[in-house]
């Protein structure tokens, strides 16, 4: 049986299959049910009209990156988790609140900043990196979220 | 015993969230005359609506007008196959050395960039992939004494930012790729760049700021 499997490990086939498994389980267990998150979370500050308010108060800060002040609720998520960040991007998209513009200024600044809460643990804590420095190393990804941001609303 | 614990634990929040459950769900909110934003609190709201076929030709079954939990679910079930798709491709193309040729590739900028030694580039490669294992093994790194606390530091903030990068831009950032305006590798490697630009700074910061910290270590 060991043998077996080591032999199949050497296929091309066999080893996308491992990687698109990998996809499956990325897929279902961890972006659907963020992203059924972020739209229901969308639809209930849509509900609420915080999105408005949001929209009107984040305008001009968010305007200097050439986005709608709504887009910072793409950049909030995305600091707790940027499977749902991507999500509220998407159903923002799906309310036409955002355009593809929007989105592709967008898209490296979700992940530059992303899961950022998530990542102390995951990867601070573990790697054992001194705590001391943490706040600096979030500010480095906040700084390079921004940055991206403006060079991307320059490229496109 | 046990149970008279947990039932001496039942405080004033409890009853709250009873009662929040009992509002949410028994559809009181749905329908409250003048009052719509009185709906977001209510369960068959929330739950949302699948879209429909307004435009047969050009819908998939998504459909169009859905919203939130249905809307939702049907649109992350559609990620799916590309999702597979590219963690398949990912995946056979480390089998044969991709992140070796990578690795090989990173080594010779760590020094001059991040004055890192290069042994470290395999941990920030294997970053790329996965967040938890290029954390390992910058720990491992650091236990082994290979790496001082201002190299480590270093390291952590190029892998904070965009943790994961390759794998997390394929597989999340995938559901925006239809409606990006520029070629998808662009905003890659603008991110990429900019973990570099990153660990630079923090070097920059540490070097002068927090110059005491290191006086001891060399």
């Amino acid at each position: 049986m060991s043998n077996n499997t080591n032999k199949t490990n050497n296929n091309p086939f066999d080893i996308f299959v491992i990687g698109a498994r990998k996809g499956f389980t990325v897929a279902t267990q961890n972006l659907l049910p963020n992203v059924l998150m972020a739209y229901t979370l969308s639809e209930i500050l849509n509900l609420l009209g915080v999105m408005k308010m949001i929209g009107s108060i984040f305008g001009p800060a968010m305007g200097l990156f050439g986005l709608p002040g709504e887009a910072v609720t793409v950049l909030l998520t995305a600091w707790l988790s940027s499977s749902a960040g991507t999500g509220i991007a998407v159903s923002l998209l799906s309310k036409g609140i955002i355009d593809g513009t929007h989105a592709t200024i967008l898209i490296p600044a979700i992940f530059l900043l992303g899961s950022q809460i998530q990542y102390m643990g995951r990867l601070l804590g573990v790697a054992d990196v001194p705590k001391k420095y943490w706040p600096l190393l979030m500010l480095t990804s906040i700084l390079n979220a921004c940055i991206a941001m403006v060079v991307m609303n320059i490229l496109v | 015993m046990e149970q008279e614990k947990n039932q001496s634990k039942v405080g004033i929040g409890a009853y709250i969230a009873l009662a929040v459950a009992i509002l949410f769900f028994s559809g009181l909110f749905m329908k409250v005359e003048g009052m719509k934003w009185l709906s977001a609190f209510d369960f068959t709201t929330l739950g949302g609506t699948f879209g429909t076929m307004k435009d047969p030709a050009k819908n998939t079954f998504i459909g169009a007008g859905g919203v939130s939990a249905k809307a939702g679910f049907l649109f992350a079930l559609s990620l799916a196959p590309t999702v597979m798709l590219a963690l398949g491709c990912l995946e056979v193309l480390t089998h044969y050395g991709a992140i070796r040729a990578a690795h090989k590739l990173l080594t010779p900028l760590l020094h001059p960039l991040l004055s890192l030694p290069g042994k470290t580039g395999l941990a920030l490669i294997t970053d790329l992939q996965s967040t938890d294992a290029g954390a390992a093994l910058t720990k491992e790194l650091y236990d082994e004494g290979e790496i001082n606390k201002k190299e480590l530091t270093i390291m952590g903030a190029w892998q904070y930012s965009g943790a994961g990068l390759i794998n997390n831009y394929f597989a999340i950032g995938s559901a925006l790729f239809s409606v990006l305006k520029l070629p998808i590798i662009l905003p890659l490697l603008l991110m990429f760049g900019l973990k570099f630009a990153g660990g630079m700074f923090v070097r920059f910061v540490l070097n002068t700021v927090y110059k005491e910290d290191f006086k001891d270590e060399q």
